[in-house]
């Protein structure tokens, strides 16, 4: 374990860690463009100019590793600084000014840079006009990503990620010298099934992703650590929102699942987060659907479950290990019902972990994992089909999405023979036969634990309260006497997430043990009485701690 | 001199590119002198120019499937050096030299001379196919400036009526 000084603060590190993550431990920060820590080092940017005490050469801080009694300047080198300076004046003599209109400004390390070290007189003797590339400031590289030659760099990070991370090594810099750009083979389009992430790890606005461009600036949005629903694999994600409306996904840092990457397949279910077809509570009366109050629903659905025979209960590996554990205790222990989890296979889809393992997932559920671990009955579409073959009683879907052959003409028909409560967000069949139908909230108001497939038990956050809600309270916040405030952001109505409606309808069934005031409570009885999840603690889980700020590491990403 | 026109490979060819048993072998031979394939690539590109006259992206999709690279870095290879043809080149390819020594001892003339003559300009060729004018860097005979290299053969000591004599002759050997 060297031991050295950088700017005067001491600090240890591994072995072979380089000096860029040495000072950040030691919480100094050397500027980089073209390092990246999970991208092989080249050295080519030549920002991280440092000096070290007794080396004649100043040394590249991506490229030196720590090493035992070394003495580092950065803020405190003027040889450094000059360099450095030096090193920026080339970089922006040819690169446009074009800041307020660039989308990635805010998240540019360029920018950063600029106005973290750049003085104020900065002059430049150059004077030569700046070189541009016509035909390439606006080009559609690939399905997602708009390319701008004229603010790139030339770091590579892109090219790298191609190469090194998605093997598909589809970009390339093509002519060399002033004129090099980056481009495709043959001027094919860029269609790498993880090809915004080459937009991430751009530290300018050469590369950005296409469904993002001007919706919103960057300061305005606010991160909210989370999990990607897309598949089993559980990346680790940032819902970035701003007034309850999200606006994108970016990897979250997460060394053992997607390191700092994610499929454009997950990436691009962000919008989907905002859809909300269903707004009130609603209940079948005369064959029409009429609006109930949530307090209302709660208490006459108390009622039909308490006589419910037989009780049904469809349940599904996109809720949380909370919303299933308090399914499974509250229908199944409680109530004596049937529960069952459908899986249904999806798409193979598949993440590079930072050792640069591959990690495959073949369903497309972000918790199926979670569902077998918690003992749940996992059934198939067929033993779906046969297990909502039972006639008259009570059938509660908690997911409308739980699997394709709810959607189908069989399980209308089969669901038709008895009563049926569903949950359900957008758009779907299951609304005509429903007798209540109770609108979900999305991902991003939810808040809970996902197992992804490696059997890490990983935690999501709520990135806004449900719609029509300003404030919430959160045990008995379902019944009638909590008023609730409309919010003026956001989608409308009264969709909350399952786990409230479920502590909710605990209270209502005379499951005391049951009624509690939020996902982490439920997490902690979870892990006293489920084995899967025993000597867990919700504070600890999956690296979320949400005192501590990502925004620096997500630049990376 | 008797110097050779560039033969370009038809269309077909240079786009559905299969190496015969020929191609094969030379490259195999040219691999057997490098610690890598990749080292071995600019070799092998130089290889295909001589068989197709020019690198067509399905001359690179071949090489890159052939070497074990992507195709985006064989082109980005490719693209970097000015002496790989990316669009097919003319029968005889006019490479006057416009460094110093040359440009003094009257390769501006030859220049001037040339694109009177042909009608063209840098990287321009010829309707009809025969020439193409190239403006290079020194091609190392200072001492018989001005110095052309038309294909893989160096003409010194040119002169305007020199150099008349060289294109007549190579215009009637067509």
């Amino acid at each position: 374990m060297p031991k050295l000084t950088i700017d005067g603060h001491e600090v240890e590190v591994a072995a072979r860690t380089n000096l860029i993550e040495a000072a950040r431990a030691a919480g100094v920060f050397i500027p980089y463009f073209c390092y990246h820590p999970y991208l092989t080092v080249v050295g080519q940017c030549r920002i991280c100019m440092v000096e070290i005490q007794g080396q004649p050469r100043l040394a590249l801080g991506c490229a030196t590793p720590a090493t035992d009694g070394l003495v580092v300047k950065v803020e405190t080198s003027a040889r450094a600084k000059e360099a450095r300076e030096a090193v920026m004046e080339f970089l922006l003599a040819n690169h446009p000014l074009d800041c307020p209109v660039c989308d990635q400004a805010g998240e540019c390390l360029l920018q950063d840079h600029s106005m973290r070290e750049q003085r104020d007189t900065f002059t430049t003797h150059m004077a030569e006009t700046r070189r541009t590339f016509p035909g390439y400031e606006r080009r559609l590289l690939g399905p997602h990503i708009v390319q701008n030659q004229n603010r790139c760099i030339h770091c590579s990070r892109c090219i790298r990620f191609t190469q090194e991370i998605s093997e598909t090594a589809a970009l390339t810099y093509k002519s060399r010298g002033n004129s090099e750009f980056i481009d495709t083979f043959d001027g094919r389009a860029f269609d790498d099934p993880m090809s915004a992430c080459a937009a991430d790890v751009c530290p300018v606005g050469a590369l950005t992703v296409r469904e993002f461009r001007f919706r919103k600036r960057a300061w305005k949005l606010s991160s909210t650590p989370s999990i990607c629903p897309g598949c089993s694999i559980g990346c680790n994600i940032f819902i970035d929102h701003h007034e309850r409306e999200v606006h994108r996904f970016t990897p979250r840092e997460n060394p053992a699942i997607n390191a700092t990457w994610l499929c454009d397949y997950g990436r691009f279910l962000a919008d989907s987060l905002n859809e909300q077809t269903y707004l009130y509570p609603q209940r079948r009366a005369a064959g029409h659907m009429v609006r109930a109050e949530w307090g209302e629903a709660i208490a006459a659905l108390a009622l039909e479950l308490r006589a419910a025979r037989p009780l049904r209960v469809v349940a599904s590996a996109n809720l949380s290990n909370e919303e299933l554990f308090l399914a499974r205790e509250l229908f199944g222990r409680h109530l004596r019902g049937e529960l069952a989890v459908p899986l249904a296979a999806g798409e193979q889809r598949r993440m590079r972990n930072g050792k640069g393992e591959w990690l495959h997932a073949a369903d497309p559920y972000p918790n199926s994992l979670g569902a077998r671990r918690l003992g749940l009955n996992v059934v198939d579409g067929e033993g779906l089909s046969r297990f909502l073959y039972g006639g008259a009683g009570l059938t509660l879907i908690l997911d409308a999405e739980a699997h394709p052959f709810l959607a189908g003409a069989e399980a209308l028909q089969l669901l038709r023979v008895g009563a049926t409560a569903v949950w359900m967000r957008c758009e779907h069949p299951l609304a005509g036969v429903a007798g209540w139908l109770l609108p979900a909230a999305s991902l991003a108001s939810d808040e809970g634990t996902f197992t992804s497939s490696t059997g890490v038990v990983q935690r999501f956050a709520a990135a806004f309260s449900p719609p029509g809600t300003v404030h919430r309270m959160p045990t008995g916040a379902m019944s009638p006497e909590c008023p609730t405030i409309a919010s003026p952001w956001g989608p409308p109505g009264e969709a909350r997430p399952l786990w409230l409606v479920l502590t909710a309808l605990a209270r209502e069934l005379g499951a005391p043990n049951l009624d509690l005031a939020s996902p982490a409570e439920v997490f902690t009885l979870m892990a006293q009485t489920d084995r899967a999840f025993a000597g867990l603690e919700w504070e600890a889980l999956g690296g979320l701690k949400l005192d501590e700020s990502f925004r620096e590491r997500q630049h990376v990403g | 001199m008797t110097t050779r026109p560039l033969v370009v490979a038809t269309q077909e060819t240079t786009s559905d590119v299969k190496f015969d048993k020929t191609m094969e072998d030379r490259i195999a031979d040219v691999l057997r002198r490098y610690p890598t394939t990749r080292a071995a690539l600019l070799p092998v590109l130089w290889l295909c120019q001589e068989r197709f006259g020019w690198i067509s992206p399905g001359v690179i999709s071949a090489v890159a499937e052939r070497l074990g690279e992507s195709a985006a870095f064989v082109e980005g290879v490719v693209s970097f050096y000015t002496m790989y043809y990316t669009s097919p080149p003319a029968r005889y390819v006019l490479q006057v030299c416009t460094t110093l020594s040359c440009s003094v001892c009257g390769g501006r003339e030859l220049v001037d001379h040339l694109t009177a003559k042909l009608g063209i300009g840098f990287g321009e060729k010829t309707p009809d196919g025969s020439f193409q004018l190239v403006g290079v860097q020194c091609l190392g005979a200072c001492g018989n400036a001005p110095v052309i290299q038309i294909n893989d053969d160096y003409y010194e000591d040119l002169t305007p009526k020199k150099l008349d004599a060289v294109l007549d002759d190579l215009k009637g050997r067509r």
